[in-house]
């Protein structure tokens, strides 16, 4: 019998053996987490770019999609002709440059989605500080264009300390306006939202929503917007973030409440 | 800068006495090990007496002593692996409470009356476990036998209740319900919301299914271990029979197992997209690389014991011919499956080869192809059980060449449907190709179905070719099995690492944060270390279990009897010893 137990024994250990090397052979990543920069006023762009690489490869989980070609367009490589990133950033938007365009890619993602894909990125201010986002926008720069992020674009966009010196909460910075047409459009609201011919298609239309809601229920799908799912929409649901209560402010909610309940 | 050093001390704050250290592994490892054993040990006490129910069961209604032998030695088994689940659930809660006092204390805060339930309910279960197991012979005959599969019922019940609670936990870990901080959950949420979450059902139904398939595996596992080990042809055609049921088992509800798979990561995509992605296409892709290699060895491994067993069948030699196709047919698929697809690869690499695909082999890695290969595997594993099933039969009811001519025209429509819809999906956009292998599936699950349900009325009053000539299989085919377990336990590992590791840096999703030096998740290198540390220490207390098994036996048997506690299968031809009565013996 003891034989058979060396037997038994050998074969579970080549077992465990073979999976565990294949396992070893394959591409070895691990999952890093995002790093605290503190990249400061005179950071280079050399150091921007190096930092901004490692983000795109590692904590900002951006290989997951970009550079397959199916779930988003390529960034590091050529798409359809146009370039790698760097060369094209230039000309997505009229009027808008390379910098802007990208940084707005990355924090307000639904903002411009391009043809043939699915808005399915994330706001990555939910998972990436402001030096983080400002050195992978120079690290895409630097695919096929010229870099010309500084330490001053982190110092502009960084939210200020709230009082007794404690963190202000993430987020773009708050503005005062209550026109809700702005709001529409500052907020984001436009990246999933049709209103007057405009705005993405990933949630119902604003168009006669405050014949489909009353003021409550529009309060409360922004608020919580997990609360109900449009009929119709039942696969976005889940999309829509849970952040316009601390990104807005009560007056602005109000605002955009009683607009939105208005438009029969 | 005032923000990133206030975030600075944050995080230090926050570390400051969240984590204890643990010796060598560290704390981390500490807890992988206990979970990831404890999981196995759990599944295994959940899986057997699934099994222990459905034969003792059987056994009453057919009255064939045989199957209450064997729903009895499946028992024995049990008694000794929940002390070792207990045991190594204590040792979790220990690790957890000294290793990550602030993590525990979150969980503790949100579920402590459902942890007072989960104790409870273990109560409970042990003590119905040891009425079942002691009671065995007291209530044996009439009525009180129905009361004794009562308790057997119960025990189930027990366990997936526990099994349900503990997975609340977990699941609420990768989605809690929105509002949740890190103080504790928001006003209007409630327990029983942070344990029916997101993930909670699929969780469950996965779970369900696979304790099912592992506990399946093992108990052929310890049956190909004691048809080793037998002495006697009666002995060797018990355990023969017990490995062919355990197996039988494991295979056929390790079938759907994808499904349940295809559910859960639908839902966690639903739930957020961006662990969906992590899951399926980030820095875990090659996961599911490592995952069809093992699948395909799963698959491989179950057909040859089939075939090989086929030798013991009079009849089967007419289907030896068809074999060797469908060996190819598998290896053929099982090459597809594990061609990877999406490659992490350096910028360079990427720019050298346009982009993150392999210019040849990524035709062979995308779903497409990969639905089609596992789809045809699972085609080609159910042809083999439908030709084991019928190998010594010969149908007599009239319309038994038309049936058998529906039934091949039933899988040939299924496999069609499969290819059809394997190659289409090269010409539309992915949106729309995800939506095809819902058809690959279903017709599958249709093609199973139906064969099934006409093989039942074929094999009405079927005439025998022979008895099966249980015993009368070579060693090779036991050590089959080994593998099968042995892989089903290394499979478990990695979907336990797939299901964890997605959370990436947290604790719980978005909610608390890991700010140990652990905190980012590993290379599967090191993680394939771990899975296979842990599948070394659940084996060898396994084995052990198996040897006192073996003890407890002999005690309650002493040396009289020549082959204690051994059943014949019914009809079964031993040598020797001619055929067992149909009775039972």
């Amino acid at each position: 019998m003891w034989k058979t137990n060396l037997k038994i024994l050998a074969i579970a250990l080549v077992v465990i053996g073979f999976y565990t090397t294949v396992a070893h052979i394959i591409p070895q990543l691990q999952s890093e987490v995002p790093e605290a920069l503190a990249l400061g006023a005179s950071v280079t762009p050399e150091a921007l770019v190096a930092a901004g690489e490692k983000i795109y490869n590692g904590a900002g989980g951006c290989t997951a999609c970009h550079g397959l070609g199916t779930r988003a367009p390529n960034l590091i490589t050529d798409y359809k002709g146009q370039g790698a990133i760097g060369a094209r950033c230039g000309t997505r938007k009229p009027g808008m440059d390379c910098k802007a365009y990208i940084y707005e890619s990355l924090t307000q993602p639904q903002a411009y989605v391009v043809a043939g894909f699915d808005p399915i990125m994330p706001d990555m201010r939910k998972q990436l500080s402001e030096d983080q986002i400002w050195a992978a926008v120079a690290f895409l720069e630097s695919n096929g264009g010229t870099v010309d992020v500084t330490g001053d674009d982190i110092k502009k966009t960084a939210p200020a300390p709230a009082a007794g010196g404690a963190p202000a909460p993430a987020g773009p910075a708050m503005t005062a306006t209550l026109d809700p047409v702005k709001l529409y459009s500052e907020k984001g609201c436009i990246g999933c939202h049709q209103m007057d011919g405009k705005g993405g298609n990933i949630g119902p239309s604003w168009d006669h929503v405050g014949s489909r809601r009353t003021a409550a229920s529009i309060r409360k799908k922004i608020l919580n917007p997990s609360s109900d799912t449009t009929k119709g929409y039942e696969k976005f649901a889940g999309m829509m973030p849970g952040t316009f209560g601390t990104m807005l402010s009560a007056a602005q909610l109000e605002a955009l409440v009683t607009f939105l309940a208005n438009k029969k | 800068m005032t923000l990133t050093l206030a975030l600075l001390q944050q995080a230090v704050s926050d570390t400051a006495g969240a984590y204890g250290h643990f010796p060598g592994i560290g704390g981390r490892g500490a807890v992988w090990i206990a979970a990831e054993v404890h999981l196995m040990f759990a599944a295994f006490v959940l899986g057997v007496p699934m099994f222990a129910v459905i034969t003792e069961l059987i056994g009453i209604v057919s009255k064939d002593d045989k199957y209450d032998k064997l729903s009895h030695e499946f028992t024995r088994l049990l008694v000794f692996a929940y002390s070792a689940t207990a045991l190594w659930g204590a040792m979790l809660l220990f690790a957890l409470t000294t290793l990550y006092p602030k993590f525990w204390a979150h969980m503790a805060k949100i579920f402590s009356v459902s942890m007072w339930i989960y104790v409870s309910l273990f109560f409970v279960e042990s003590f119905t476990l040891y009425l079942y197991y002691y009671g065995w012979d007291r209530w044996r005959a009439g009525r009180a036998k129905w009361f004794h599969w009562g308790l057997g019922v119960l025990l189930n019940g027990w366990g997936t209740t526990v099994m349900l609670i503990a997975n609340g936990w977990l699941t609420y870990m990768m989605s809690p319900p929105k509002g949740v901080t890190a103080e504790g959950l928001p006003p209007g949420v409630t327990m029983w919301n942070a344990i029916a979450n997101a993930t909670w059902i699929p969780i469950n139904i996965h779970r369900l299914i696979a304790n099912a398939v592992f506990g399946g595996s093992i108990v052929a596992a310890y049956a190909a271990y004691r048809f080793l080990a037998a002495k006697t042809d009666e002995e060797r055609a018990h355990y023969d029979w017990m490995g062919y049921v355990g197996n039988f088992i494991a295979i056929s509800t390790f079938i759907v197992l994808p499904f349940a798979g295809y559910w859960l990561g639908r839902e966690i995509y639903q739930y957020n997209q961006q662990m969906g992605i992590t899951m399926m296409g980030g820095f875990m892709s090659w996961l599911w690389i490592v995952q069809a290699v093992l699948i395909g060895v799963l698959f491989l491994c179950a057909n040859y014991y089939l075939w090989t067993g086929m030798g013991r069948i009079p009849g089967a030699e007419r289907f030896t011919p068809y074999t060797k196709w469908m060996l190819l047919l598998l290896i053929v698929c099982w090459i597809a499956w594990s061609t990877p697809h999406t490659m992490i690869a350096t910028r360079e690499e990427m720019v050298a080869m346009g982009g993150a695909h392999h210019p040849f082999l990524n035709v062979l890695g995308v779903m497409s192809a990969k639905n089609t290969a596992v789809n045809l595997m699972i085609l080609t594993t159910f042809l083999s059980f439908l030709i084991y099933r019928r190998a010594n039969k010969e149908a007599v009811v009239p319309w038994a060449k038309t049936g058998t001519l529906i039934q091949a025209a039933m899988f040939v429509i299924a496999a069609g449907v499969v290819l059809f819809y394997g190659v289409y999906g090269y010409f539309v956009e992915a949106i729309v190709r995800i939506g095809f292998s819902v058809y690959q599936v279903a017709a599958v699950l249709v093609c199973i179905l139906g064969v099934t349900i006409i093989d039942v009325f074929i094999g009405k009053g079927a005439k025998s070719r022979g008895e099966i000539r249980w015993g009368q299989m070579p060693d090779r085919s036991q050590y089959a099995l080994f593998v099968l377990a042995v892989t089903f336990t290394w499979l478990m590992g990695l979907m336990g690492f797939a299901r964890s590791g997605i959370r990436q840096h947290w604790h719980v999703w978005e909610v608390m944060r890991d700010t140990s030096p652990d905190a980012f998740t590993p290379a599967l290198g090191y993680a394939a270390n771990m899975i296979s540390l842990c599948v070394v220490i659940f084996l060898s207390l396994v084995a052990f279990i198996f040897w006192l098994g073996g003890l407890a036996e002999k005690a309650s048997h002493g040396h009289a009897e020549e082959t204690p506690g051994v059943a014949i299968p019914k009809g079964v031809s031993v040598p020797g010893r001619g055929t067992a009565p149909v009775t039972g013996d």
